[in-house]
């Protein structure tokens, strides 16, 4: 554990007024001093004024940009609080709270950026067959684009050091699909990638983000987002 | 050209133009963005008159008959055209994006009176 930093742990949520409080209260009861961010995502369901009920500092955005924007809303309210770290942590209850630990001892060792993988973790996760045949691709394009031999370029769960909060606060930051190119944008930024054990469960919202015909869509455009984010320049992340 | 034909896109063309000037009249459309059309309009009205341009030109690309160099020709100005929506609307898009989060940040920042 490290001892010392601010820690913040940025929750986008899109309606998930419903199963916001059971995720607070799990997060708090392993996490008590770090703060805990929502970022309402223009929810329609009340889940700003559940999350202010439950004490969280809370980001609402006034209109529903997506995940990645969301998290992004996150991180630069990170950055202008001058955290040590900004955690991201899904608002669906399907992250656990105790992997938060190892990845911020990762950012304390020096990683710029260290991703939870569902891979690394004993009591292996299995999505459907789409899911699965979706990672191991990006797997395989984030190994071929990035150099970086990563099991779950797609994880959700990540801890952010000083240089991997500015560079998800960049104005050009593939805020739509943030996950795999993200990588990508790190590597050829040079900034120090690590990879943790996560152990992931059932969404508690069903409709949540990547199920049914949609993760066709998603799959086409986050294969589009990495070709783009591997095309870019590098970025300038010093000072 | 036919006479019929001339006075039948001539006819258009002006149509055109002055539903043009009205919308940047009423600043429904932005000045920068009028030039493109005026020029738009003025072009149809150029090769009414000047039909033998048509011809030239046709000429000088290789093409058979002027009626493809002409459909080529709109083809592709729409097709750059909506290229040209696209990079605004990427910018628009970013754009929005930006003010949002800021105006979120913001109302947060007033919020915990920071």
């Amino acid at each position: 554990m490290i001892g010392s930093g601010r820690v913040l742990v940025v929750m986008p949520c899109w309606n998930e007024a419903r199963n916001l409080g059971e995720v607070v209260r799990e997060l708090r009861a392993e996490r008590g001093g770090d703060d805990v961010l929502v970022v309402d995502d223009g929810s329609t369901d009340g889940t700003a004024a559940v999350a202010r009920q439950l004490g969280c500092r809370v980001v609402e955005l006034p209109l529903h940009l997506g995940y990645g924007a969301a998290v992004q809303a996150g991180v630069k309210y990170g950055l202008r609080r001058r955290y040590d770290a900004v955690v991201t942590f899904d608002g669906d209850g399907q992250h656990d709270p105790a992997d938060i630990a190892p990845l911020l001892q990762a950012v304390a060792d020096g990683a710029d950026l260290a991703l939870g993988s569902r891979f690394l973790a004993d009591g292996s996760y299995r999505g459907g067959l789409t899911r699965r045949v979706g990672r191991a691709l990006f797997s395989a394009l984030s190994r071929a684009l990035t150099g970086l031999a990563l099991t779950d370029p797609t994880s959700g769960l990540k801890a952010l050091g000083a240089r991997g909060q500015s560079l998800f606060a960049l104005a050009r930051f593939p805020d739509r699909f943030p996950d795999a190119d993200a990588l990508v944008l790190a590597r050829r930024s040079r900034l120090a990638v690590a990879e943790r054990p996560a152990h992931m469960r059932p969404s508690l919202n069903r409709a949540s983000m990547h199920g049914g015909t949609r993760a066709v869509a998603y799959t086409f455009n986050m294969l589009l987002s990495l070709l783009v984010a591997a095309l870019g320049r590098e970025a300038d992340l010093r000072g | 050209m036919p006479i019929r034909q001339k006075i039948f896109f001539f006819t258009i063309a002006v149509i055109l133009l002055m539903v043009i000037l009205e919308l940047v009249r009423r600043r429904r459309l932005r000045v920068e963005y009028s030039w493109l059309w005026l020029a738009s309009g003025s072009t149809i009205v150029l090769l009414i008159m000047r039909y033998d341009l048509l011809v030239w030109l046709t000429d000088l690309v290789g093409a058979v008959i002027p009626t493809s160099t002409l459909f080529f020709f709109c083809i592709l100005y729409l097709a750059l055209l909506s290229l040209n929506y696209s990079v605004r609307l990427s910018a628009l898009t970013r754009q929005v994006k930006e003010l949002t989060q800021e105006v979120a940040l913001l109302r947060a920042d007033h919020e915990e009176g920071a």
